[in-house]
Parts: structure tokens; sequence; C-alpha cells
């Protein structure tokens, strides 16, 4: 019964995307006005079956109805009712449901805030773009991978999830958050085809899709964090980021992303770059399909790997579909595209933005090439070879620390050119930040010629966008951290606290791994810890084994190692004693013989890895803050539009 | 630029010198044979399980890996042997490092031949744009200023 109801759902929202694609298009091409509107009901129709779908697979899951084969798979009788809502993106049919879903939310959205403007060629066409995609999804939920498949035998209970991802809360939230950031990016996408297909590639279109890609960002940024962070709490070895593929693939995107939100500035302010701000936003949208085919085809190896399936080859074939519409937009408007301005000298503000966007462009290369490297070579030569950390970290590090320098630099100079004297005027402050927080780092023992640098030029960072937000704030009060420019410079200061916390836990972090009875203490880098007792017992058919650590001047922790039956190696939950300096990180390293009480614990020193959520924290504040309209900048763009538009008519 | 500021840049100039030779000195290269198996540890990757490195796996081969590593580093073997050993024992994917020779070299060096390139569109894109001040309005931009006005 519900997995009809799912069904029915389902093919509800790809009637509803089909028709309104059909109708917006015929439309368009034969200019029927009326299917303009007809097409807005259809969208609600799309919207109301994907809700029913998603409410027939949650009611599933936690009326542990195991005659539905996802449910049976991935989730247990005894699953706490918060997994059991989670599970819905625990695998891969119900995550590619949970994307449906939330681009049936944006484009739902979008078809609301632009229902007046619905006549607008470039908001049809922009429109069909995205139910173009979403006919995509509904094809592959109601065929290759239906969630709503049943079991013709139904099981007492059901198998449950990897217990990696069920047992800490971010798991619940991470996914979704990085999903609204990918799904996000449709709507731009959509918006960069309109403009192109219709040949209007003015400034107009950009300004209506600013707003999408700033929210698409913020929560890719955070959901990527979250994620980050629940690999640090969850998985018992202290990383927050290995360079896998699937990081990676989340990862890409983010990157051509932020170079478009820089460059799109200067397209603003100057009318330039054109091309390349489209290019970017048509990237960014593929390289979040092509992440989504890398992570559940199966032709990667990855601990977030989804299981392997039928689904790589249609992801790939619908990658390949947006490549090539999207080179032969942009080779066919080519000539409109060609931007009036110029750029008159590098020490400008639109000069930095060229070499963020040439940086961020050139990370984005390396990582990509990273990670598909191994297929390439395994495909031409079948040589079997892995690209990991040592080449991700001696690639990038000076691209990072590029564009942390840059991050200095850029937000203290004025458009069009800046003269050598004010260069050196205004630069000094962040410079004088810069090597204070060198000189602070090495008297508290930091080592190093790189990560010494990389600290200096966090702390310049830190004080040019301290330094724009005491202007904003000095002129126009806490309104100044209002609108994009101070909620841009917040979320620098949020990736200044990430380069210190990456920094400095990459390079300064200690471990020590110790054979301990109750009682014994052991000492990794001045922290004292003590074993106190071990408690071990079953939880259902679980083995846990339980230590209490004491750590001194913090408290006492409670590591844990657990043997689930149902899966081959013991999962270690980690238990970790943070404070503003440095995290003391406790793990069990293996589940001691039954009856024994000496543990095998292994301890991480690891430096201001806090800083990094709250940069994280920080670059969420940043995103609202840019979000926000406003009317102060508003008026000051319009008046620049204005007298712009008067000097062109002055030259012609 | 005023006498305050030059004094202050000399400042900064000498701060930075002296932190960054103090960062130089201080640095420990990995010396002790703990540290040395670390590294190494580091850049070896689990043949088993999807990605992690030997450090962080809890898998029995890991552990295997591990100890091996730990015992060839008390022989006194140079890193390149260990990783060389490690990969005809168990593959050339076990190493996190990509080999600097053969077709895989090439994941070295195409970034570098992207970069030089790049560098060099951006800066003849620059010249253009130089020589291309002040150049006069054509009949072709009247005409497509004149369309896009007329259109609705």
């Amino acid at each position: 019964m519900t997995a009809s109801i799912g069904f029915l759902g389902i093919a509800l929202g790809l009637v509803g995307a089909s028709c309104g694609l059909i109708e917006i298009l015929l439309a368009l091409l034969v200019r029927k006005s009326s299917g303009f509107k007809r097409s807005l009901i259809w969208v609600a129709l799309m919207v109301f079956g994907c809700v029913i779908a998603v409410g027939a697979m949650e009611l599933a899951l936690l009326q542990n109805n195991f005659s539905l084969a996802y449910v049976a798979g991935n989730s247990t009788i005894e699953t706490p009712t918060i997994y059991k809502i989670a599970t819905l993106w625990g695998a891969l049919e119900g995550s590619l449901l949970l994307w449906a879903l939330l681009l049936c939310g944006y484009v739902a959205a979008a078809a609301w805030c632009f229902r007046t403007k619905i006549h607008d060629r470039l908001v049809a066409w922009s429109l069909a773009t995205m139910l173009a995609v979403c006919v995509f999804f509904f094809g592959l939920l109601i065929g290759p991978a239906s969630p709503f498949d049943t079991l013709t035998s139904v099981p007492l209970d059901g198998e449950g999830l990897n217990p990696l991802l069920r047992n800490h809360p971010l798991m619940a939230i991470h996914p979704v958050m990085l999903y609204l950031g990918y799904v996000g990016f449709t709507v731009p996408f959509a918006f960069a085809v309109g403009a192109l297909i219709t040949g209007r590639l003015g400034e107009g279109w950009l300004v209506a899709t600013r707003t999408w890609t700033l929210i698409a960002w913020g929560c890719l940024s955070i959901g990527i964090l979250l994620g980050a962070w629940w690999s640090y709490e969850v998985l018992g070895w202290g990383g927050y980021w290995a360079w896998d593929p699937v990081e990676n693939a989340s990862f890409l995107p983010w990157l051509t992303g932020t170079a478009f939100l820089h460059s799109v500035i200067v397209q603003e302010r100057r009318g330039m770059l054109r091309v390349w701000n489209l290019s970017l936003l048509l990237a960014t949208f593929a390289l979040t399909i092509f992440g989504t085919f890398l992570t559940r085809s199966g032709v990667i190896d990855s601990v977030h790997e989804f299981s392997a399936s039928s689904i790589g080859p249609l992801f790939l074939g619908f990658f390949a579909i947006i490549v090539v519409t999207s080179v032969f937009l942009i080779g066919w408007r080519g000539d409109r595209i060609r931007s009036p301005g110029s750029i008159d000298s590098p020490f400008s503000r639109e000069g930095t933005f060229l070499a963020n966007n040439f940086l961020f462009a050139l990370f984005a290369f390396v990582v990509l090439l990273g990670t598909i490297f191994p297929l390439l070579v395994e495909a031409v030569s079948n040589e079997q070879i892995a690209v990991g950390r040592p080449y991700f970290d001696r690639m990038l590090m000076p691209i990072g620390l590029a564009l942390l320098a840059l991050m200095s630099v850029s937000p203290m100079l004025s458009w069009r050119s800046t003269s050598f004297t004010t260069l050196a005027g205004k630069l000094l402050g962040p410079a004088a930040c810069g090597v204070g927080t060198m000189a602070l780092s090495i008297s508290l023992g930091a080592h190093g010629v790189w990560p010494v640098l990389g600290l200096g030029l966090g702390g310049s960072t830190l004080g040019s966008a301290a330094h724009q937000i005491l202007i904003g704030t000095r002129r126009h009060g806490w309104k100044g951290i209002i609108g994009r420019t101070g909620g841009g410079m917040i979320a620098h200061i949020g990736i200044a606290l990430i380069a210190f916390g990456f920094i400095a836990s990459t390079a300064f972090s200690e471990e020590g791994e110790f054979v301990l009875q109750p009682g014994d203490s052991a000492s990794v880098a001045g922290h004292e810890v003590t074993f106190v007792s071990v408690r071990d017992y079953f939880d259902g058919p679980n083995r846990v084994v339980s230590a209490q650590v004491k750590v001194e001047g913090r408290g006492t922790f409670a590591p844990a190692i657990t043997r689930y039956p149902t899966f081959g190696r013991p999962i270690s939950t980690p238990s970790v004693a943070t404070s503003w300096i440095d995290d003391v990180y406790l793990s069990l390293a293996a589940i001691p013989d039954e009856g024994m009480d000496r543990i095998t614990l292994r301890v991480l020193i690891k430096p201001l890895v806090v800083w990094m959520w709250m940069g994280g924290a920080l670059i969420g504040l940043g995103t609202l803050s840019a979000l926000i309209p406003n009317r102060r900048e508003l008026a000051k763009e319009e008046k620049e539009d204005s007298s712009s538009s008067e000097r062109l008519e002055a030259k012609l | 630029m005023s006498r305050l500021q030059r004094y202050g840049w000399l400042s900064v100039l000498v701060v930075f010198v002296a932190s960054l030779a103090m960062a130089i000195t201080n640095d420990d290269v990995p010396a002790t044979i703990a540290e040395r198996a670390y590294e190494i540890k580091a850049d070896t990757l689990c043949p088993v399980c999807d990605g992690q490195n030997v450090l962080e796996s809890n898998a029995p081969v890991a552990a295997a890996i591990r100890r091996q590593v730990d015992e060839l580093v008390e022989e006194d073997r140079t890193d390149e042997e260990i990783h060389a050993y490690l990969a005809r024992q168990y593959g050339q994917d076990v190493n996190a490092k990509p080999p600097g020779t053969g077709i895989s070299s090439l994941v070295w060096s195409i970034p570098v031949l992207v970069a030089v390139l790049a560098v060099g569109v951006l800066i003849s894109s620059f010249k253009k744009w130089r020589s291309g001040r002040g150049k006069l309005v054509t009949e072709e931009d009247r005409e497509l200023v004149r369309k896009l006005r007329d259109e609705p």
C-alpha cells in the first residue's frame, strides 16, 4: 500500500515535470502564451507528487515496513527515530528522493518568485531548464533507482545502515546541507542557460540569480564543513579531510562557485568577464552532476561511496548532455558576450579578482585531475596507481597560500587602479597583523617555513577583513556588517580561522598509542591522560567497551569501541576534550579481549581544530548577512549603473 | 610614503625575516625512527579499505603493514626502498604519492603546464586591453547598441 502510494507520488512528479516542460516549450516555440501560466500548475503537481513520495517513504521507515526493499536494507526496528527519519538519505535510492524533494523546493521557490514574470522568455527558458533537470531525476526514481521496490518475502527485521552512519546526529544534517548546496546550483545554472538562449546577456539576469547562488554556496560550505566535523567526531582517526574522491567531488563545485561569487562582482561593476562567469555557473552545475556520478557509479574506491549501481552511465550521459549543451550555447552566443570594459591595472580590485579566479580555477583543476587521474591511467595503461594526500598537499599548498595572500591584499585595493603610495599605506596594517601572527606562532612553538608563512598570511587576511568591517561600522554603525561587503568580510574571517585550524592541526599535531591498565597514565605533548576504568557490556547484540579516561584539567571522557555482529571491523567512537588551544582526541585502537581491563588508547593532540568549526559558523553568518538586501548598497549600485550608461552614451 | 610608514614597513620586514629564520632553524626533520615510520605509514594506503591510510585503518592488513614499516625503518632502509618494497608486495596503488616516472608523472606536470599557459593568456589579455584602450567605436558596435535599445 505505502509502496503504491510512494510510486504514485513519483509518477505524479514525473508527469508534472514532463507536462510542465512540454507546456512551457510549446508556449516558447509556438508562442502560445496561455501555456506559461499552465506550466506553473504542473510545477505545483510535481511538488505535490514528490512530497507524497517522501511522506510515504518516511512513513514506511517509521512504521518498520520491511516489505519495502529500501527499508529492509537500511533500517532496523531498533534504530532510534531520528536515524529512521535520516535513513531517507542514508542510501542510494533514498538520497536521490531527497535530491528530488530539494530540487522541487528550489524550482517551486523560483517559480513563485518569478510568477509574475513568467511571460518573460528568459524566465520561461530558465524554468524549462529546471523542469528538464527534474524530469531526469524523476525518471531515475521511477525506474533505475526506484526507492519503492517491494520484497516478496518480508523479513522480520531490517539489515540497518552501516553503523558509522547511525552514531552521530551530524549524519542527519550534513547530507541535507550538502544537497541543499548541490541542488541549489540548478537555479543559477538554469538562468545562465536562459540568458544564453534568449541572448539577453546583460547584467539583469545576474542580479536575479546571485541570491540563489549565494544560498547554494552557503549551504554547500556548511555542508562540507559539517562533513569534516562528522568524520572528526566519528571516524576515530582524528582526521577531517582525506582528499578522498567523494570529498573532492563536493569540493569542486564549491571552488568554481566561490570563483563565480567573486568574478560576478567584476561583471556587475565593470560589465566584464561575461563569458567566464557564465562558464563558471555552467561548470559548477556540471561538476555537481559529475560528483554525483563519481559517488554513485562504483568507478572509484571511497569510504563514502554508495553501493555500486547501474545508474552510473545515466549520470554520465546527463553530465555529457550538460557539457555539450553548455559548450554549444557559449560558442553560439560568444559574439554577443564580448565584454565592453577593460582592466586597467593588475593592482586594482578587479585585477585581484582576476588573479583570484585564475587561482580558484587552477585549484579546481588540480583537484579534478588528482581525483580522476587513477581512472585515466588505468584506462590507458592498465596500471593501478593512487593519488592521495601527499600529492594534493604539495600541489595545492602554494595555491592555497597565494589565495590567502590575495585575500589580505584585495579588500584594501580600490577599483580601476591604486597608486603605490596609497597601497603602501593601506597594506601596512594587514602586513603588521601577518608578521605579528608569525612571531606569536613561533613564540608558541610553531616551526617550519610553510606552516609559519601560512599562519602569517591567515593573520594578514584577518587584519584586512577586520579593517574593512571597522570602516563599515564606523560609517554606518552595526549596519556596516549587513550586506554584501560586510557579509563577504565576515566570510573572509571565517576562512582565515579555517586556515589557522587547518594549518596548525595538520603541521603540529602529535600522537601516541599506549596500552594501559586502570590507574596508568600517559603523556603526549604536555597533556597527561589517566585511564580510570572500563565498562564492557552488551547493547542488544553489540558488544560495547567504554573507557573512562581523565584528561588533566579537562575532565573525564569516555572513548568507546563497539563490535556489531552485522559489521566486520569494530567501530571506535572517539571522545574529544576540546579547548580553544588544542583538542585532546581519545580513541580506543582495538577491542580488548573479553574479561580483560587493559585498553589500547590512542591519544592525538590537535591544535586549533575548534577554530575551523567556528570559521564554518562565520561563513554561515557572512552568507546570511550578504543575503540581506542592503538599501545603501542598492542605491549606490543604481547610481553607478545610471552613471556608467551615461558614460557609454557620451562615448557613442 | 610618509616617514612613519617607512619605519612601519621596515619593522614589518625585520619581524618577517626574523620569524622565517626562526621557523627554519626550529624545524625538525623527521629524524627519529618513530617519526620516519609515521611519515611512511601516513603515505601508505590500506589495500582493502577504500582510501584510508594504514595509520587510520583498523583492518588487519593495515596493522601488518604498520609492523612491516616499523621493521624496515629499524633496518635503516631508505624511504624510497620501503615504498618500493610495499608497492611490490601490495601493488603500486598502496603508495598515496603517485610516482614521478612514466605515465604517472603527468599528474605532476600537467597542472604546471596549465598554470603557465593560463598566465600567458592573462598577460596577453592585459596587453590587448591596454593597447585597446581609447579605440574608436566601430559601426558594428553602434549597430549592436541600436539593436539592444530597440529590443523590448
